[in-house]
């Protein structure tokens, strides 16, 4: 009567507990999780301010501090109006170069300019699992002086970078 | 053998008669083992708890707990440290009946708990899936969030059994949701002292109690 009790009302009910605990999913940061933002440029027609102008074939490259190119796993050639970049979370500076008209991986070709990208830094804290990610304030972007340069303008539409709903930086070419 | 078997019948007639059940009635106080235990085991906890109880009547009691509690959480990206003292009154009500002369407690219960605390940030890695300019970058920080507080109410279900007379074991489970809390500015609670770890998915945790205490008997009430 007594053990028959144990058994029946109070074994289950540790037994539902152990398997409550043993559920830890909060620990792993899920893969879809918003991580740090990346930046997003598109490129406008200098002489129709409203209208979107591809680039023809652009690479987009960073410079470190030691002048070396950094290249990036999701960027390649290509012809479009529209480019997303990582910004460096090492420092308040990065620098790109927008490298048009490349014929093939030859450098010598084409023509190109360096944008260098101010901002603050900011953590942000996302979960237990996740930690904190970056997020990206008071951005200004200025062209380095070039003679060829293919830039005409900058426009900043969010000095704040936090998601990648939208393009962040406008280029008139 | 006549004589015999009726004085038996008269005697069996008498104990049902005069001897009835009687509780006692007293000041039991224990500790809960398992953080302990835990304390020796994990170098990541420290944590003692002095809990107590003393009966109403046959089947109510009033029941507190008073603790403190450290702990450090280490995920793959963060690792914060809380430490802080709780303190949980309320009820318990045995829903065991006793054979004849135990004093043994199947009992569910309800608590109101407090607790202040303060959270550490001691690292934390920054999450980024594009690292072609930098490594991942860990920051090792030591900020401090101090004047924390939670509040909650709590559910046990339990067993206290008597080993010996008036020494007592006890488990309990403990089903908790947070009515209050006071969370750090860009940060949360990912442990809270007396109430353990949060969970992402809502405001309820849980934990275990495995108690010893001793009953300070004080007088005996009969049914």
């Amino acid at each position: 009567m007594h053990m028959n009790y144990l058994k029946l009302k109070v074994f289950p009910l540790f037994l539902i507990t152990i398997l409550l605990l043993s559920c830890e999913k909060d620990d792993i940061c899920a893969e879809a999780t918003a991580t740090t933002p990346q930046l997003i440029l598109r490129f406008y027609d200098k002489n129709a301010p409203d209208e979107t102008k591809t680039v023809s074939s652009i690479l987009v490259y960073g410079v470190d501090d030691a002048n070396e190119a950094v290249f990036f796993d999701n960027i390649r050639i290509s012809t479009s109006d529209s480019i997303v970049v990582p910004l460096r979370t090492d420092s308040e500076i990065t620098r790109l170069v927008f490298h048009k008209d490349l014929s093939g991986i030859d450098f010598e070709t084409g023509n190109f300019d360096i944008l260098s990208l101010n901002y603050s830094l900011e953590d942000i804290y996302v979960s237990r699992a996740c930690g904190f990610k970056n997020i990206y304030t008071n951005l200004e972007a200025t062209a380095e002086s070039d003679p060829d340069q293919w830039i005409s303008d900058i426009e900043i539409v969010n000095t704040t970078v936090e998601n990648q709903t939208s393009a962040h930086v406008k280029i008139y070419h | 053998m006549l004589i015999s078997v009726s004085s038996f019948s008269q005697n069996d007639s008498i104990v049902n008669d005069s001897i009835r059940n009687s509780y006692k009635y007293g000041l039991r106080i224990g500790v809960d083992l398992s953080k302990i235990a835990k304390t020796i085991i994990d170098e990541d906890y420290t944590g003692f708890e002095i809990n107590a109880d003393y009966r109403l009547s046959k089947f109510l009691f009033v029941a507190g707990e008073i603790g403190t509690e450290e702990k450090t959480t280490d995920s793959e990206y963060l690792n914060s440290s809380a430490k802080g003292s709780y303190f949980k009154g309320g009820i318990d009500y045995n829903l065991y009946k006793n054979w004849f002369g135990m004093e043994n407690m199947i009992y569910s219960g309800f608590r109101v708990g407090a607790s202040t605390f303060s959270q550490t940030r001691n690292s934390y890695t920054i999450y980024n899936t594009h690292n072609e300019w930098q490594d991942q970058t860990i920051v090792t920080d030591g900020t401090e969030y101090n004047s924390l507080s939670a509040i909650w109410a709590e559910i046990q279900l339990g067993l206290k059994a008597e080993l010996i007379s008036n020494l007592y074991l006890g488990l309990s489970v403990q089903l908790k949701g947070r009515i209050t809390e006071t969370e750090p500015d860009n940060f949360e609670n990912i442990y809270i002292p007396g109430f353990g770890r949060t969970y992402d998915s809502g405001s309820f945790g849980i934990s275990f109690g495995y108690n010893i205490s001793y009953l300070i008997p004080l007088f005996k009430k009969e049914d």
